[in-house]
This record gives structure tokens, C-alpha cells and sequence, in this order.
């Protein structure tokens, strides 16, 4: 019989709304922590996919060692698709012209992720056939051939069979490289070229899902060499960092979601907790037994928490079916990933909330003694040390739980309780402070601090929670405005999609001259050299080991690009000890003033002749120390530099860099050829059709693509980021609401005294407002100044951002503050601001 | 400590202290008490006396410092809260001034819940019987907050009556209506003790409800004397 009792007083509950707070906020903390699971793993899971399309594959395996058949057919036997891939550079001859190029011979099943476009005579396909080659097109214009046209590759003579259109894992060496040559891996040895002793780069292609891929890693690791690598994206990139710092974002956003929803839980179970307290008194007066009110309270809670917990994982996959979709329309192809990790994250917050944060109460609440019934005192708000910490062990085992990170949830869990008592302390003082500001009840504004005054302790609870729900709202509205900006600045609109590269002093002015006439803006035209550094204060440089991925990925002209689609290499081999080169000649270049995105970090900027800057990475590598003597040899020719800075360069900026440039004194009498990147809007493309007719030996790369794609990414991110700040200021304004809640009793018995003594009901419901206002003002101060502080942490050390002050901060936070309050406290108690002073005073009795 | 087949309450030199800090509070001191089954017993005394502190010993919602309460043949001191309850189900009723039905509650299932909780079957039709014996019969789908204060509390006298108690106690049944309102709630308690056989013990600083007892007493800064029959004067019992 208890259960139909139960279950009658369930449902009753629920049709007055008591449990939903207690609902919504479990809902919320589970909906938060299942669609940020199941968005950002989806998140992760579409840039893995798309960054496959820059290396035609899921995963590549790069070796100096011809194919080894057991590697392949380990793949096939886990159902994973394959493809290889050869890459070595050669002589191109077309009867009296002749090029260095990069030959990339690739199987049938090439690409695996991505597309190939060609342009042949049988029109546009992606099939490169055997006995064929397929030039770069500034290489068809270099050797003077046509498609259909004969060249001989080593001992072979092939076809041309078309002109590269597009190619996913396009070369790297964007400036300087040579121009790359595709042709079918079975003509490979008919080219002689592969000698013993010749640099070749094998590839092994694989395509699949994730669990099968890190399989077959594991599976053949005893079949690898020491200097085979695995090519994984490039946590440099732009995309790379985007989705880096989009999913601390996401991850940080979601804790503090958590930690509000729990909190209002808390508050919410707590409030249920001292309302029932004379109905249990009065079930235990009537006859019912502890065990048996526990029973009954206890399955509330089991109800609230199953159903909360069903609606947020509905809610949670929901979210992640449309996030899905999104990712589906955004990338052809898009694979869908749903793990069942995020539904047990979802059950796991879920029960740790319930646990942690209302069986305490609900605890409590069935000890309440029958002798209640005759002393009917007000619920016992005495601080309940074994909530609190079951709270906090519950707070923190959530942020383990979804972080997976024991440092980061300690610290934002110490952080948060070290300004929740900040706040405290803050709220105190200020309530008393507020003490002779209301003496005399005249006014409704002085009547309202009197109640704030009034309600000391829990007013300062409440403005604490205030304070932290809008502080952690702020924290995350400016970080995400923070991190959209960074990314803006990235790739701001216009920003440089195409580069010129290899021309002449005079052909830089002629070309600078044109674009201006089409009214296009040019950047700074960079000076550019081919150079070798040859030793540190004379000590001769090491050759490097051989790493068929070093040399393209340690190019320094537009690091941004190559980086795109080169690979951040985990060796299986140990670094070699010592002094190494960079084994291959770099891009060098020389300036009087520092570029804009360079930042000096030791040493001063050229104050003297004979002096070189060096990029700070470099440096470490060379174990430079400023005063240095760097050996430069440009053609033959051998000078010295001495070391006067070290620089730190944006990689994310779409802009040349260079590892090393020379003071403009050095470089006087070397021939040098100039680079510079410039935006060309879709209908100008014929103003550089026309340019590289009349200058045939300046090239041009395009970057417009790639730009696209991070634009697009970027864009994706923004607007996860955009959602979850919507799920994080809901879980704020759910706890607003439970603490406002928690106060409509006592409000209520206020009012209907007050108007018994014959209040005005316009002056009370100015005081209720008044004082709502007053405290979302506190509140969004006290937000403001924490924001402010844990902004400035949170991006100099979590973001690796740059501090600046928000000065819209400090307006929005206040009025925030003032706005939400006010219309909550207005909303939420309505019922008992308009009614009628008998119905009041009945309704205050009841209670 | 043996009781005679007609006493239904016995105290024996009942005490209860609260600590304070510093020192303690006497609120009942050597309190020795007989009730017997079918009696209508008033304890009267001012605010503060230890009247509720009394009937909620009596009633086993509360233990004593000291000294012994025998209920229903039970001793019911050396009980823990969870037999006190169960024995409270079989024998109590009860009536308290602030009503305290449940708000979530229809009237119906405010009368209902003690039977159900108890598992008596026939629970819904015995409320519906005593809603009408109450004059409530309109009313049982009424929520609290839709019933006036007299109609609340006619509802919970039907609620203490469902479980057939072989005793009532009533804290101040009348104090939180007004006085026509009042004596209606007095009347339908006394006939509905009177009918139903019911021991009553009621605390009330109202003398006229008082007289309507066949006992009286008086509680005095934690002591308890019976007023005897006017001819018999004033005996102290405590």
C-alpha cells in the first residue's frame, strides 16, 4: 500500500511543480554532460575525418623501407582499406628542357579520403592510369609540354596524361619545392630509379574505423623499423589549434555547466527537503515508520532521477543527431560516430548528483521526529556539514568523470569554492553595510534593504550562488567571444588566399603596379634566398638522420599552409645527440623592421650589420645562445651573422614566416627573388590569368582552399561553442530560480503580514523588486571582478592568449545582474505579489 | 509496572528536562497520570505550561527524561521511535490545531492515508463515510488550500477517526477557528468520540471546551493537578 501512496504523492508533487527543479537540474547536468560528450567526440571525430582528406587516408604510415606485403595484409584481415604511395625526387626530361621534380607514384586505390582531380583529355576524372604522368601545372608550362606529349622519367618514357587539379595530400615545399609529378606506382620500377642508396619515401595508406586503426597500430609495431612514422594531424595548425582550444573550451564550459546544475539540485533538494519536513512529521505522527518514510521519499527521488536522467539522455542524443547532420551536410562523406560513452557519462552525472546532492536531504528530511507536529518549527536551516561535503566529493567526482582530468577538476573545483567563499565573506559584509542604509521601513527601497539585511545568511547564500551562476555565464560569454576573435584575426575576411613567389626586383614592382590597378592590395613583398647554415661559432653542423618528412615539415616559408597537410611525426626512434643541421637549404630573408606578427623574446631587433634573428624553436634546436656566430653559405659564397634575437612566430597566421632573417646589410649583393600573398576575390581570377601569361616564371599558389575549409571549421566550432553556452546560462538561470524558490514561503508570510498592517500591494511588490535588483547588482559586480580575474588566468594559462581588460564586461555583467534578477524574482513571484490579501494570508497559514 | 484492564494511559513521576546551555529546563516534573479506556480527559494550562510536551508523551511522539508511560498496556518509554510508530498506527489518533493536512493531498486522500498506510483495504470507502459524517461529502476532491479552516480541519478529524484509534489526542483543536466555527469542530469531535467509543485526551487553554470533558486537568509550570468535581475541589495528582 506504501507504493500507491508514494506514487500518489509523487504525482501530486510533480502537478504542483515541486520535483521539477529538482528534475531540470539533473536533466540539465545530464543533458550537458551528454551532448558535450557526444558533440565534441563528434567534433573530434569530423576534423580527424576532414584532416584525413590532407593526407588522402586515415591514417599514413611513412617508411624508408620498400613495402613490407605482412603490413598490408594485417590491414586487409582487419577489414581497413589500403593503398601505397611512393615519393622520391627525379630529373624531368621533355627533349631539351628538363626539371627536379617530386614524383609521388601512388596505387589504384589512391586517395582514400579526399579527392583527386585531373584534367586529361578524356576530361576531368581522378584515375591515374598506368604508363601516364600528371604534372602541376606551372610544370607543364615550365617544361613546355602538352597533354598526350612524351617525357622521360629515369629509364622510362611515359605519356602526359593530364594536369593536377586538385590533390588532397598536395606537397608541402609551397615555395621553393619542387613541382610535383603523380604516376602510377606499378611504372615505378621500369623508372630505375629506386637504387640502393636512393632517397625514397614509401607510404602505406589506410582508411577505416577508429578502434581498427589503433589495432592495427598496436598489430604491427614489431613489424615497424626505427625510423618508421605514423602521420597524425598537426596540433599546430590552425585547424589543430581551433580544435584544441574548442575543446578545452567545450570541456571547461561543461564543468562549470555540471557544477551549476548540481548546484541547483542542491538547492532544489534542499528546499524540498525543508518544505516536507511537517509532512513527514505528520505521516510519523500518524503512525508510519522510519524505515517506511524512506521508503516513500526515497522512491521520489529514484523517480526524479530515472526520469530526469531519461529526458536529458533523450534530449543529450537528440542534440547529437542534429549535430550530426550538420557535420553530415558539412563534410561529403561524414562518417556518423555514436558511442555509448557519452550515455553512461550522461547515467553516471545522473546518479552522482542524486547520490551526492539529494540523498543527504532526502535523508534528513525522513529523520524528521513525529514530535515535529507539536512544535511546528520553521525547517532547521542550520548548514549541513555532511551535505556539504558529499557536494563537494559529488562536484568533484563530475568533473573527473567528464574530464578525465584530475588537475583541471581540482583546480576549477578549488577555484570556484575559494570565490564561493570570496563571495561569502564579500556578501556578508556588504548585507550589514546595508544595516543602517535601511533604517526606517518608508520607502519600498528602504524596506527592501531591510529585507536584505534581514535574511542575512541566506541572503549572502543567495547572493554567493547569484554571483557564481552569472560570474561562470560572463566567464564563458567573454572566453568564447575571446576564442572567436582569435580565430577571426586567424582568418580575417580578405585575408591573403593566393601567393607569388620567384619574382625578380623588377618584376615585383611591374606585378605591385598591376594588382594595385586592379584594385587589389598586396602585403609586403619578402625578399627570399635559398641558403644553408653551415656551422655555430665554426663548429660544423651534423647532417641530420634521414627523415624523409623532415625536410618538407621544417620548411619555414608559410609554415601555416604546409602544416595544414604535413604531419607532426611520432618516431619510434631516439633523438640523435648533438649539433644537427637542417640537412637542406632554407628560405632565407631579410628586413629592416620586424613583421607584425613576429615577437622579439630575448635579444633586441638589428641594431648593427652582420646580425640574424632566429625563430625561437630553431634556436632550441640549435642550442643557440644570443651572441652567437651563425655560418651562412648562399651560392658557394660564405658570410657570418652573430645572433641578436630570438623571435616568436604566429604559425597560425595565414602570413610568411621565416626561421631566419638577416640583417638587410648581409644580403646586398645577393640576387634575390621576392614573395608576397594577397586576397583575389572569385571574380577577379582572370586579373591573375593575365599576370602569369605576362610573367611566365613567377608562380602562384593558392591557398584559397584550405582557407575555406578552416573558415568552415571554424565556423562549426563557433557554433558549439555558441550552444553550450546556451546550456551553460540555462543551468545559471535554474539555479537563480531554485534559490528564489527556496525563499517564496517565507516571502509569502512576510507579504501577508505586511499587507495585513495595511502595505500597499504597488509598495511591496516595489520592495520584492527593489531588493531583487539590489541583489543582481551585487551579484553582477561581484561576477565582473571574478570574471575579470579568472579571464586573465584562464587565458594567459589555459589559452595562451594574450590579457586585456574587457571593458564591456563591466557594464554587461552588472546590468545583467540587475535585468535577470529583477525579472525572475518578478516572474517566480508573481503568485504571491498579486493576490489578494485574504488569499495570502490563507495561503502563509498553510504553509 | 502492571495496569488494571481499564486504564488505558498510566504515567509514573514523568519527567522531561531540556539542556540549555549553562543549564537545564524542567518542563514536566513527577508527573503520575491515569487515563482510563472511554475517558474524555482536557489538559489545560497557559502558553509555555507543558501541556503539548505532555500529550506528546503520552502519545509516544516523544520520550521522557525520566519515569514511565504505559500506553495501550505497553510501556512505551523503553520503545524506539520505529515500535513507538507502530504503535501509534494500532491506538492513535490525532487532531492538531494547525490542521497539518497534506497539501498535495485531495481531502479524500488526507483522510484515507493513515488506513493505507496501515494496508486497510476498504480505506476509500470508511474516508468517504466519515467525509459525510463530517459533512464534507462535496468536498473530498478538495485540495486543503481550497477548504476553509474549519472545513480543514473537519477533515482531519475524519482522517484521525479512519483507523478506529482507540484513543484521540487533540492539540488545541479549536484554537485556529473562529468561535461558531470553532464549537461545530468541538461538537463533531465529541460525537464522533462518543460514537466511535474513543479515549479522549485534548490539551487547550480554552476552559469551556475543558468543561466538556468528564476530566480535567491543570498544568502549571510543568506540574499537573486535577481539578476535582466542583463539590471535591482541587486535587493535585502529579
Amino acid at each position: 500500500m506504501w507504493a500507491k501512496v508514494a506514487w500518489r504523492l509523487f504525482w501530486r508533487e510533480l502537478k504542483n511543480g515541486e520535483l521539477w527543479v529538482i528534475a531540470f537540474a539533473l536533466m540539465l547536468a545530464v543533458l550537458t554532460v551528454v551532448s558535450l560528450s557526444g558533440i565534441t567526440d563528434s567534433v573530434r571525430s569530423a576534423l580527424m575525418q576532414r584532416s584525413s582528406n590532407f593526407t588522402a587516408a586515415d591514417k599514413v604510415l611513412r617508411s624508408s623501407s620498400p613495402f613490407q606485403p605482412e603490413i598490408l595484409q594485417q590491414a586487409e584481415q582487419l577489414g581497413l582499406q589500403t593503398a601505397q604511395q611512393i615519393q622520391f625526387n627525379t630529373m624531368l626530361f621533355a627533349g631539351d628542357n628538363m626539371q627536379l621534380v617530386n614524383v609521388k607514384a601512388v596505387s589504384s586505390q589512391y586517395p582514400l579520403r579526399g579527392e583527386l582531380l585531373l584534367d586529361t583529355a578524356a576530361g576531368q576524372n581522378s584515375i591515374v592510369a598506368p604508363g601516364s604522368v600528371y604534372l602541376e601545372a606551372r610544370l607543364a608550362q615550365i617544361l613546355a609540354v602538352r597533354v598526350g606529349d612524351l617525357l622521360d622519367v629515369g629509364a622510362a618514357k611515359l605519356k602526359v596524361g593530364g594536369i593536377i587539379l586538385e590533390e588532397p595530400d598536395a606537397p608541402l615545399n609551397l615555395f621553393g619545392g619542387q613541382p610535383r609529378v603523380m604516376m602510377h606506382l606499378s611504372d615505378v620500377a621500369a623508372t630505375e630509379v629506386i637504387q640502393p642508396g636512393s632517397r625514397i619515401s614509401y607510404r602505406y595508406l589506410f582508411a577505416g574505423s577508429e578502434v581498427k586503426l589503433k589495432q592495427l597500430e598496436t598489430d604491427i609495431k614489431p613489424l615497424l623499423n626505427a625510423n618508421d612514422r605514423w602521420q597524425q594531424l598537426d596540433r599546430q595548425s590552425a585547424v589543430g589549434s581551433a580544435l584544441d582550444r574548442a575543446e578545452r573550451f567545450l570541456l571547461l564550459a561543461g564543468l562549470l555547466g555540471i557544477v551549476l546544475a548540481a548546484a541547483a539540485a542542491a538547492v532544489a533538494a534542499n528546499r524540498y527537503s525543508q518544505r516536507h519536513q511537517m509532512a513527514v512529521a505528520v505521516i510519523k505522527a500518524l503512525g508510519v515508520t522510519a524505515p517506511l518514510a524512506r521508503k516513500i521519499y526515497f522512491s521520489h527521488l529514484a523517480l526524479v532521477t530515472g526520469f530526469a536522467s531519461l529526458c536529458g539522455l533523450l534530449l543529450g542524443l537528440l542534440a547529437n543527431f542534429a549535430v550530426q547532420g550538420i557535420l553530415g551536410q558539412w563534410i561529403e562523406g561524414y562518417q556518423a560516430v555514436f558511442s555509448s560513452k557519452s550515455a553512461w557519462l550522461g547515467i553516471s552525472t545522473a546518479l552522482i548528483c542524486s547520490l551526492l546532492f539529494s540523498l543527504r536531504p532526502v535523508w534528513r528530511l525522513t529523520a524528521v521526529p513525529a514530535i515535529e507536529v507539536l512544535r511546528q518549527q520553521n525547517g532547521d536551516s542550520r548548514i549541513d556539514y555532511w551535505q556539504l561535503l558529499s557536494g563537494s566529493v559529488a562536484v568533484l567526482a563530475l568533473m573527473w568523470l567528464f574530464s578525465g582530468d584530475i588537475w583541471l577538476s581540482g583546480m576549477l573545483f578549488l577555484a570556484c569554492a575559494g570565490f564561493g567563499l570570496c563571495l561569502l565573506g564579500f556578501a556578508a559584509v556588504l548585507v550589514r553595510v546595508a544595516k543602517p542604509m535601511a533604517a526606517g521601513q518608508s520607502s519600498a527601497l528602504k524596506l527592501a534593504l531591510a529585507n536584505l539585511r534581514r535574511r542575512l545568511w541566506q541572503n549572502s547564500f543567495q547572493l554567493m550562488t547569484f554571483s557564481l551562476a552569472l560570474f561562470l555565464t560572463l566567464v564563458l560569454y567573454f572566453l568564447r567571444a575571446e576564442l572567436l576573435e582569435q580565430w577571426k584575426q586567424q582568418v580575417p575576411e580578405n585575408a591573403p588566399n593566393q601567393f607569388l613567389v620567384n619574382m625578380t626586383a623588377t618584376e615585383k614592382d611591374q606585378i605591385a603596379q598591376q594588382l594595385q590597378q586592379a584594385g587589389l592590395a598586396t602585403g609586403t613583398f619578402y625578399p627570399m634566398i635559398s641558403g644553408r647554415v653551415l656551422a655555430v661559432n665554426g663548429e660544423m653542423l651534423q647532417e641530420p638522420e634521414q627523415d624523409d618528412g623532415a625536410a618538407s615539415r621544417s620548411n619555414q616559408a608559410s609554415k601555416q599552409q604546409s602544416s595544414e597537410q604535413s604531419a607532426a611525426q611520432q618516431s619510434t626512434a631516439e633523438p640523435a645527440s648533438g649539433r644537427q643541421g637542417f640537412g637542406r637549404e632554407l628560405n632565407l630573408s631579410w628586413l629592416s623592421e620586424l613583421p607584425a606578427n613576429n615577437q622579439i623574446t630575448a635579444g633586441q631587433w638589428f641594431d648593427g650589420p652582420a646580425q640574424v634573428s632566429v625563430e625561437q624553436q630553431q634556436a632550441e634546436r640549435l642550442q643557440l645562445k644570443l651572441g652567437d656566430k651563425l655560418t651562412f653559405a648562399i651560392g658557394g659564397q660564405q658570410f657570418d651573422a652573430t645572433v641578436s634575437s630570438f623571435r616568436k612566430v604566429d604559425w597560425n597566421s595565414l602570413q610568411p614566416n621565416f626561421f631566419m632573417l638577416l640583417s638587410p646589410d648581409l644580403m646586398e649583393h645577393f640576387p634575390a627573388t621576392y614573395l608576397t600573398a594577397f586576397y583575389l576575390p572569385e571574380t577577379q581570377q582572370s586579373v591573375l590569368t593575365a599576370l602569369l601569361k605576362q610573367f611566365p616564371t613567377v608562380s602562384v599558389i593558392s591557398v584559397a582552399v584550405i582557407l575555406q575549409q578552416v573558415t568552415s571549421i571554424i565556423d562549426q566550432v563557433s557554433l558549439a561553442l555558441t550552444l553550450i553556452l546556451i546550456l551553460v546560462f540555462a543551468a545559471a538561470v535554474l539555479v537563480l530560480v531554485a534559490q528564489v524558490q527556496a525563499t517564496v514561503e517565507q516571502r509569502e508570510q512576510e507579504l501577508a503580514i505586511l499587507r495585513t498592517l495595511g502595505a500597499r500591494g504597488r509598495f511591496l511588490r516595489q520592495a520584492v523588486l527593489y531588493e531583487f535588483a539590489a541583489l543582481g547588482l551585487l551579484a553582477g559586480v561581484f561576477a565582473t571582478i571574478l570574471a575579470e580575474v579568472l579571464l586573465a588566468i584562464v587565458q594567459m594559462r589555459m589559452f595562451q592568449l594574450p590579457f586585456n581588460l574587457h571593458q564591456s564586461l563591466w557594464g554587461l555583467g552588472p546590468v545583467t545582474g540587475v535585468v535577470l534578477l529583477t525579472v525572475l524574482g518578478a516572474l517566480l513571484l508573481r503568485g504571491i505579489l498579486q493576490p489578494t490579501p485574504a488569499s495570502l494570508i490563507r495561503r502563509a497559514l498553510h504553509n | 509496572m502492571s495496569v488494571t484492564p481499564e486504564l488505558f494511559i498510566q504515567t509514573r513521576q514523568l519527567c522531561k528536562q531540556v539542556a540549555l546551555p549553562g543549564n537545564t529546563l524542567n518542563i514536566l516534573t513527577d508527573i503520575n497520570l491515569t487515563i482510563n479506556r472511554g475517558d474524555s480527559v482536557a489538559i489545560v494550562g497557559a502558553s509555555g505550561s507543558g501541556k503539548s510536551t505532555l500529550l506528546g508523551l503520552l502519545a509516544g511522539l516523544d520520550v521522557p527524561s525520566s519515569g514511565e508511560v504505559v500506553l495501550a498496556g505497553q510501556r512505551i518509554d523503553t520503545l524506539n521511535d520505529d515500535a513507538r510508530a507502530e504503535l501509534r498506527a494500532q491506538h492513535v489518533g490525532f487532531v492538531f490545531q494547525s490542521f497539518l493536512l497534506l497539501p498535495a493531498l485531495s481531502a479524500l486522500e488526507n483522510v484515507t492515508l493513515p488506513a493505507e498506510l496501515a494496508g486497510q483495504r476498504d480505506a476509500t470507502a470508511r474516508g468517504k463515510q466519515l467525509l459525510e459524517l463530517v459533512g464534507l461529502s462535496e468536498r473530498m476532491h478538495f485540495f486543503p488550500a481550497q477548504l476553509s479552516g474549519g472545513e480543514q480541519q473537519r477533515v482531519a478529524i475524519a482522517r484521525a477517526f479512519i483507523t478506529q484509534p482507540a484513543i484521540l489526542f487533540a492539540d488545541e483543536p479549536s484554537a485556529n477557528l473562529d468561535s461558531a466555527t470553532g464549537r461545530r469542530v468541538e461538537d463533531l469531535l465529541f460525537e464522533l468520540n462518543r460514537s466511535q467509543g474513543t479515549t479522549l485526551v485534548l490539551v487547550t487553554h480554552n476552559p469551556q471546551l475543558a468543561a466538556r470533558c468528564q476530566r480535567q486537568f491543570l498544568m502549571d509550570a510543568g506540574r499537573l493537578t486535577e481539578a476535582l468535581p466542583m463539590a471535591e475541589g482541587r486535587s493535585h495528582v502529579g
